[in-house]
């Protein structure tokens, strides 16, 4: 529940923050009678008069249920670890898109099956890096080879001259 | 006659033959992976749709989801994991009957059942979306806008005791929709100078975020799916049915179609709901109710049935007003938008061919279903027994490979992992994802109608009260908007149970349940 109310009074922040964006929109002859910052304005409001509901909402709720409050820490904390480990493979993520640039596609798409797979629970194994190993070049064979995808090819071109 | 012909020419066609063949098999196999729902295997496919031609690439996504609500039923009956949310009520029946080696002869009702379900849905599929494209002489730029603002009304509204998160999520979606470049004068808007953004953010990235990265951190910590679980060989054997047991079980089927047809028609209603909906009446209307729950033949095949109904009634409202039921159906709208189509009442007018040609496509889907069913049941059996870490690195692999594919731009990728985060925030704090899909494949089109119809009338609002269909799609949006919030309310003054502190919960008045 109080993840309810921070979340409305987030979303309430963003709704005023939307409606300056939106209306530092630059205005434009072509626009007609409404501009290009009319529907954002309008959503801006929309979600505002939503959020304060939430939050109205929220609160309400929160007066009458009072007493649950704190009956589980453990299984919060618990609750904490699994939001944290699910950051992670966005953090796993994030790695690749500032690594592959540099070391190339087959490269760092073998970093990050070998990476997903280890977080999730698998053991270093014989068979885990041949999958990394295999499962990278299958991955650049359909992409680069068959699609055509011009994904990075990193430092590689240069190395080889 | 000339929708038989553009059908017959897609049936005949060999890139749709293909396109459906690979849709059913991945499908099938998307299906049976417990964690890739029917959405998910179509929004892994969704980049690669991009370069094809637009009969293919919508024919290519129906048919994953045709197979992907047989494929869900495959590790249901063999190891009692449903692939898919509509197979759960396959587990119950299913499961029972693979403990009784009669595995084999579960998986053959449900690929029988589920091949007549999608036939007949498609029967239903293909009669009730024509008379509904003579709505197209009466739709104006009002009406339009009025269209957009009831689809997310509704969507919104279904949100079972979250309106307002749905109607947030809604107006989030129409928010994203607005970056970019302006519609009509040109301005860019919300690009913080990014020349990436301003061609907008596209739906394909946030439909890959939401679906696929946020279920792969949902599943980042749960624990291994298939471990002790292995589907005995012996009971692994695909064993049709005869045509002397079709018809003994013909009340179940019968049931599975009605129900499949009603809910898939209903936006929000899905093959989960029509599923447990045939469980339950096949239970009721069944000669012989003492047997389900112990490996009853019309336990299977009834909710089987429904959920292939659903793969085809579910297109209906997509097509015919351009508003998806379902997070299938909203990325196989995506496919049509990818295209420069916009599915709704002119479609059939502007491009019968793709609107027939699919229903072509998906007649020799529903086809290929049967026939892969029968051989692809190995690879399925092989697949669901790989480790799961194995399975999220590859389909972490698929989403960084595959959204490089669209525009060649790592900006993407790094739009996809933020939308996963939101996805997941979503999630967690008890927010529907689709009404935000819903708002940002839609925005484009509410925004464009609104600002035409203020064009016409010099900015006077009364245009949207002045035409009939705008007027009565408006009114039935507050309509459904108001009753979702007197069943709120309601709900809100229930009492509230609390387990932790039953005397104090007593004690406390009226209360609400905490979403």
């Amino acid at each position: 529940m109080r993840g309810n109310l921070v979340t409305g009074i987030l979303l309430l922040i963003f709704s005023v923050v939307f409606w300056f964006g939106a209306d530092a929109i630059p205005k434009s002859r072509l626009s007609g009678s409404v501009g290009a910052d009319g529907l954002p304005k309008m959503l801006a409001i929309a979600l505002a008069v939503l959020s304060a509901g939430l939050i109205a909402q929220t609160l309400l709720t929160m007066k009458a249920a009072v007493q649950t409050a704190g009956a589980d820490l453990n299984a919060r904390a618990e609750q904490r670890a699994l939001y944290l480990r699910a950051f992670g493979m966005i953090a796993i993520g994030a790695g690749y898109l500032v690594l592959v640039p540099y070391l190339g596609y087959i490269l760092t798409i073998a970093l990050l099956l070998l990476t997903v797979a280890l977080y999730n629970g698998k053991r270093p194994s014989v068979g885990l890096f041949l999958f990394a190993a295999l499962g990278s070049v299958f991955f650049y064979v359909l992409f680069v080879q068959v699609l055509a995808v011009p994904l990075p090819a990193g430092f590689w071109p240069r190395l080889i001259g | 006659m000339e929708g038989l012909f553009y059908a017959w020419q897609a049936v005949t066609s060999m890139p749709v033959l293909l396109a459906a063949i690979g849709g059913v098999t991945w499908g099938i196999l998307g299906g049976a992976l417990p964690g890739i729902s029917p959405s998910i295997a179509m929004a892994l496919l969704l980049p690669f749709t991009y370069n094809l031609p637009p009969l293919v690439a919508v024919v290519l996504l129906a048919s994953v989801y045709v197979g992907a609500e047989y494929g869900g039923s495959i590790p249901a009956i063999l190891i009692r994991t449903p692939g898919t949310n509509s197979a759960a009520a396959t587990v119950i029946d299913g499961y029972e009957m693979q403990l009784q080696g009669r595995g084999g002869e579960a998986l053959g009702l449900s690929l029988v059942g589920g091949t007549i379900g999608g036939l007949f849905g498609l029967i239903l599929l293909s009669t009730l979306t024509e008379p509904l494209a003579s709505l197209a002489l009466y739709f104006t730029p009002p009406a339009y806008f009025a269209l957009g603002i009831l689809g997310i009304s509704i969507i919104g509204s279904l949100s079972e005791g979250a309106l307002l998160k749905g109607l947030i999520a809604g107006v989030i979606g129409m928010m994203i929709a607005t970056v970019g470049t302006d519609p009509i004068s040109g301005v860019s808007r919300f690009t913080f100078g990014k020349p990436e953004l301003l061609e907008g953010i596209h739906f394909i990235l946030v439909m890959l975020g939401i679906f696929a990265v946020a279920e792969l951190m949902a599943q980042a910590g749960e624990d291994r799916w298939t471990e002790g679980s292995q589907p005995k060989a012996s009971n692994a054997r695909l064993k049709l049915p005869s045509l002397a047991t079709l018809w003994r079980l013909r009340t179940a089927q019968a049931i599975g179609c009605v129900l499949g047809a009603i809910e898939g028609a209903i936006p929000g209603g899905g093959g989960s709901v029509a599923a447990f909906l045939s469980y339950n009446e096949a239970r009721r209307w069944s000669k012989e109710p003492e047997k389900f729950g112990k490996g009853s033949e019309e336990g299977v095949i009834a909710p089987e049935t429904a959920n292939n109904v659903v793969s085809a009634t579910a297109i209906v409202p997509t097509l015919s007003f351009g508003i998806p039921g379902s997070n299938s159906t909203a990325i196989l709208l995506g496919g049509f938008l990818i295209h420069g189509l916009q599915p709704g009442p002119l479609l059939f007018t502007t491009n019968p061919e793709i609107v027939y040609g699919l229903f072509g496509g998906l007649f020799t889907a529903n086809i290929m279903m049967f026939l892969l069913g029968i051989v692809i049941l190995g690879p399925c059996i092989w697949l669901v027994k790989r480790p799961k870490p194995y399975l999220m690195a590859a389909i972490f692999g698929l989403v960084v490979s595959g959204v490089y594919s669209i525009d060649h731009s790592l900006f993407d990728l790094a739009v996809v992992l933020m939308a996963g985060l939101v996805g997941f925030v979503m999630r967690k704090l008890g927010f529907p994802t689709l009404p935000l899909i819903l708002g940002l494949v839609l925005g484009y089109m509410i925004e464009s109608n609104y600002r035409r119809s203020l064009l016409i009338t010099n900015g006077d609002h009364i245009v949207f009260l002045q035409d009939g269909v705008s007027l009565g799609l408006l009114l039935c949006a507050a309509l459904i908007i108001g009753f979702s919030a007197l069943r709120e309310i309601r709900r809100l003054r229930e009492p509230l149970v609390l387990p932790e502190a039953p005397d104090q919960g007593s004690k406390s008045g009226p209360a609400s349940i905490s979403s």
